[in-house]
């Protein structure tokens, strides 16, 4: 519920407590954006209380205008109003419905105009369509705004993320250039083994950059087809078996008979080299990692459990987040870009589904990405207006 | 032998910086992280500062800072950073004594000569 301030400006004081009376117990709702909105009216006799009125703070939303009043015409006021430039919307109200001054008020920035006399219907009629617009208006410079913040917001972590391996590399070429640690260049190879991981970490950061940015854009092409579990897991798990294999980790995976669903199956790879690659970097030595696809509650779940170095409830709180990368001596040596997660997550909302995290520090973490199939017409629709939202929003 | 108190969240950025810092007699406690830096100051209390800007929030180095000023007034503080002029921050990025009393403002990457030449010269002006 939102309350909007209107002030009345006329010197007719039956008409005030008319219009008063008129929006009592008046409200408007904004389907969009879900509120109801209700009204305060307060009323000034003169341009010069108007005035006062629209100064205090907090100022009027809407200003029904008298265009006659005793010390100014309403013309005047609307220029004045118009230089201090408010989030406000004004309606313009003349005796002489005459259409040049409709077309003067709306000229210097009038939202809408009523010719006296007007019924309480009509007076609210005018209301609720100019509150509609102030909310609407409002809530979009909102969004804009908030989407701005997000995007600095980014980019300035982006760059900071950027620049922290170009420090790191840096400082190991000035140590090795000025012989800090003599002539030997077995001196250097931790320096060089790190450089070369630092190196690793950007070229993977760019890649799911890409990643990111071509699902956020909304620029990248979907192509639908239908994606059979059975048929690509094995697929995905094969690029695993050597990283595995090195570590000693043994990998089990169990997909459900016969679970196909419709969609972009360079996205449902994405999802699952994201988990599996997750499963296998924050996994110990001799550990498991277990993945399954199954049905439930009419959602297709991909659930990835390691048996690693798991999460504490607070880094499971930022973990979705864009670069959210978990920094301790446990994760110092592994190679991340904080990007796959949420790149995961924004996946998962395109199928109308989400991604779950349990976890024991030290135990292990089990992701669990939950799909909605899609078979009719107009469920696609549906994943189709999705895809635009969340690409709209970032 | 003068003893620096690095925090920084990049364990790569602080190695390459103790090697060279080791070669010019300092010896270098490092902080992962500025909570880390303050539990080290529970231990030792150091000669010189060396303070990252973005640690666990984007601007922790700086109210790092002013702790550290407000306990050791006379300690002179280097501050480092890789984004110092495209980040929104609330406040002047010039030092001054009550926002950000620093005594030397460095730009990432910091040629590690450059940085024990900074340290010398401000344990110099701090004598």
């Amino acid at each position: 519920m939102e309350t909007l301030h209107l002030l009345v400006v006329d010197d007719e004081e039956a008409m005030c407590r008319g219009i008063k009376r008129a929006l009592r117990s008046f409200s408007v709702r904004v389907p969009d954006i879900d509120v109801t909105v209700n009204f305060t009216v307060t009323t000034a006799l003169t341009a010069e209380e108007a005035h006062q009125a629209i100064e205090a703070d907090p100022g009027p939303d809407l200003v029904l205008l008298d265009h006659k009043l005793p010390d100014r015409t309403g013309l005047e006021v609307l220029d004045e109003l118009n230089k201090k430039n408010l989030d406000l919307l004004t309606i313009v109200i003349t005796a002489y419905a005459s259409l040049e001054t409709a077309v003067q008020a709306t000229k210097r920035g009038a939202y809408d105009f009523m010719a006296k006399p007007f019924t309480p219907e009509e007076i609210r009629g005018t209301v609720e369509k100019a509150a509609r617009h102030l909310i609407t208006q409002r809530q979009a410079r909102k969004l804009a705004e908030e989407r701005r913040q997000v995007r600095f917001q980014f980019t300035s972590v982006l760059a900071h993320e950027m620049k922290s391996p170009i420090s790191a590399i840096d400082g190991y070429l000035q140590v090795m250039k000025k012989r800090a640690k003599g002539e030997d260049i077995s001196n250097y190879e931790p320096m060089i083994d790190r450089s070369l991981m630092r190196l690793e970490g950007m070229r993977k950061m760019i890649n799911d950059l890409l990643d990111l940015t071509a699902i956020e854009s909304g620029q990248k092409q979907r192509e639908f087809t239908t994606i059979d579990f059975e048929e690509m897991l094995p697929e995905i798990m094969e690029a695993f078996e050597d990283q595995a294999h090195e570590r000693n980790i043994s990998l089990r995976y169990e997909v459900e008979q016969g679970i196909t669903m419709e969609g972009d199956r360079s996205e449902i790879e994405i999802i699952l080299n994201n988990l599996v690659s997750n499963g296998l970097k924050y996994n110990y030595e001799h550990g498991e990692l277990h993945i399954q696809v199954y049905r439930a509650h009419g959602f297709i779940n991909i659930s990835v459990a390691d048996t690693g170095i798991g999460l504490t409830e607070e880094e499971q709180q930022q973990l979705f987040q864009d670069f959210a990368r978990i920094k301790n001596e446990k994760t110092r040596n592994i190679v991340g870009s904080g990007l796959g997660l949420s790149t995961v997550k924004k996946l998962a909302t395109l199928y109308n589904g989400d991604v779950s995290v349990v976890s024991e520090p030290d135990k292990g973490t089990t992701f669990t990405v939950s799909l909605k199939p899609t078979s009719t017409e107009d469920e696609q629709n549906d994943m189709e207006q999705k895809y635009e939202e969340v690409t709209e929003n970032n | 032998m003068a003893n620096v108190l690095f925090a920084e969240d990049d364990a790569d950025v602080i190695e390459a910086h103790r090697t060279l810092l080791e070669t010019r007699g300092y010896e270098v406690t490092a902080a992962g992280s500025a909570e880390e830096a303050r539990k080290q100051l529970e231990k030792i209390s150091p000669d010189i500062f060396i303070l990252d800007v973005m640690m666990e929030t984007k601007s922790a180095g700086f109210q790092l800072a002013r702790d550290v000023h407000s306990k050791y007034p006379n300690t002179p503080i280097v501050m480092m950073t890789g984004v110092r002029q495209k980040m929104d921050l609330p406040y002047g990025f010039e030092p001054d004594e009550t926002w950000l009393p620093i005594t030397t403002f460095l730009e990432k990457p910091v040629d590690p000569d450059r940085l024990a030449d900074t340290l010398d010269n401000a344990l110099k002006g701090n004598q």
